[in-house]
């Protein structure tokens, strides 16, 4: 069993990197109530590939449909940045019916494109990613991405925390909420664009979520909410990509089922405790 | 006493939408003003406007230098899922004091921590905010205002959904804040009754009218009569005003509609 996980040792790491990046801008993702932003930007994401290799295949082949990571990157920025401006909830939609149309829209058209994509993969590669193709230079380049954003959310700590918790109250200490918004949206869309390439739209989502509610179940302080979130995403990364190779299991799945499990562990330990 | 925030003229909304205008008045130093009325009639847009977040559309509003608010919000617009303790609450009041990117140090514990036994509350600094009561909760959010050092202390609906015994208590607590440390204060409300009985000016707010004064020139007849477009009575019990809408007679009410 050791011998088949270490042959695919680097995607191990790249889907650590994966895991502590999306469990720690989940525990915002989840305080904030916006866990279907971070579906909607996975989607955003998936449909950026699929629209740089539908334009590639129709011999369109700027810099950006040669790198499907960079349309994701765009397209994910552009919706960040909507969803950011958006976020207040004070137009005519609300704000969560907003982000379902862009969750719907971006599905729908991501599958249209690779379906009339030349060099298209199956669709569900999408859904599910294809974890195990990480390189040692995918998880260099996950880290360049993952290390440089954690920082700046270990810097901003206080002023991330205060614009989510209090907006009224920190618009009245000075704070630009719009703008820490916008930050904090950018920061997680240029997350979910990289980590979709690799993990799918489910396993980011699952990143951004399960990890994030085990930790809420189980701390009694913020610190220990990101502890225990980044702690159960390590976890259930490791067990499920371990039993996955030598099982032949569709590894983000797995990864899934055991981030579910641990939640239901945590939430069991909640009642115990009372 | 010196004027803190001026409006000359000052017309407020949202885009073209006009919700208040006409308004001229000033809170000074040392004031303790009760902003009431009615949900919706835009109590908010003038807390928003002297508070700075919202621009006036027309005429001139005016702030003196280095004016400092300490903002208690409304119980609810505050999330309790977040895992906080009552500490780790209150510095925030003191954030942007700390500065961008840096950590709160030990004279910003013990400020918090003066904050909490200023407002009777110390023994729950390490209690979680979400475990608390209504009211304790509201102490919080108030030692949360205070630790900042404001020139003026704004309460947005401080006693909206308590019993009884915490809205007495809360209520007595911020005029205590007031007589003690000569502390301004702008108390919104839409509970005449209550804010009546502690603040010593009124500004009410009423179906796009406003009307500012002692709480003798407000609490009269005519004048609330007139701003709620019902006759009222206003009685005295105690020391203490209360305003009723007249009871109509039967058959009365029927023939007024």
């Amino acid at each position: 069993m050791l011998d088949a996980v270490l042959l695919f040792r680097h995607a191990l790491y790249g889907a650590l990197v994966i895991a502590v990046a999306c469990s720690v801008l989940g525990v915002y993702v989840v305080l904030r109530r916006i866990v279907f932003v971070g579906a909607a930007l996975a989607q955003l994401s998936s449909a950026g590939i699929a629209l740089a290799m539908f334009l590639s295949g129709i011999g369109v082949a700027s810099g950006l449909t040669g790198h499907p990571v960079a349309m994701a990157l765009v397209v994910t920025l552009a919706g960040a940045l909507f969803f950011g401006v958006e976020g207040g909830g004070r137009g005519p939609v609300p704000p969560d019916a907003t982000i379902g149309v862009a969750y719907a829209v971006a599905a729908a058209a991501g599958i249209l494109l690779i379906a009339k994509a030349r060099s298209g993969e199956a669709h569900d590669i999408f859904l599910q990613g294809n974890i195990l193709s990480i390189t040692l230079k995918d998880t260099l380049v996950l880290l360049a991405v993952s290390v440089p954003v954690l920082l700046v959310h270990l810097l901003f700590y206080k002023e991330f925390l205060f614009v989510s918790f209090d907006r009224e109250t920190a618009r009245t200490l000075g704070y630009r909420v719009g703008a820490w918004n916008l930050f904090l949206y950018l920061t997680l869309g240029l997350v979910i664009a990289f980590a979709m390439q690799f993990a799918g739209v489910m396993l980011v989502f699952n990143f951004l979520v399960l990890p994030a509610v085990t930790g809420l179940l189980l701390a009694r302080g913020m610190g220990g909410v990101f502890f225990w979130s980044v702690a159960s995403a390590v976890v259930a990364a490791v067990i499920g990509f371990t039993l996955s190779v030598p099982f032949d299991l569709p590894t983000g799945p797995a990864i899934i089922c055991i981030s579910g499990a641990l939640a239901l562990l945590a939430w069991g330990v909640r009642r115990l405790r009372g | 006493m010196s004027a803190l925030v001026t409006f000359d003229g000052v017309a407020l909304g949202y885009g073209r939408r006009t919700v208040l205008s006409d308004l001229s008045f000033a809170v000074s130093e040392g004031d303790f003003l009760g902003l009431v009325g009615p949900n919706g009639a835009g109590k908010t847009t003038v807390l928003r406007a002297i508070l700075g977040s919202l621009p006036p559309q027309r005429g001139t509003l005016t702030r003196a230098p280095r004016l400092r608010f300490g903002y208690v919000p409304q119980r609810d617009q505050v999330d309790y899922s977040f895992p906080l303790k009552v500490l780790d609450v209150v510095l925030m009041g003191r954030y942007d004091r700390i500065g961008l990117a840096r950590r709160p140090g030990k004279d910003d514990r013990d400020r918090a921590m003066a904050a909490l036994e200023h407002v009777g509350i110390p023994e729950l600094a390490g209690r979680q905010l979400k475990d608390l009561s209504g009211g304790q909760k509201q102490r919080t959010l108030i030692a949360r205002a205070l630790v900042g050092e404001p020139n003026v202390l704004v309460l947005d609906e401080p006693t909206n959904g308590m019993d009884l015994v915490s809205t007495t208590q809360i209520l007595g607590l911020v005029r205590e804040l007031h007589e003690r440390d000569r502390l301004t204060v702008i108390m919104v409300s839409h509970a005449l009754n209550e804010v009546a009985n502690y603040v010593e000016r009124i500004a009410l707010v009423v179906g796009g009218g406003f009307r500012i004064g002692s709480v003798d020139e407000i609490m009269t007849v005519p004048v609330l009569s007139e701003m709620y477009g019902i006759p009222v009575e206003v009685d005295s019990f105690n020391g203490h005003r209360i305003v009723l809408a007249r009871r109509f007679a039967p058959g009365e009410e029927a023939s007024r509609a």
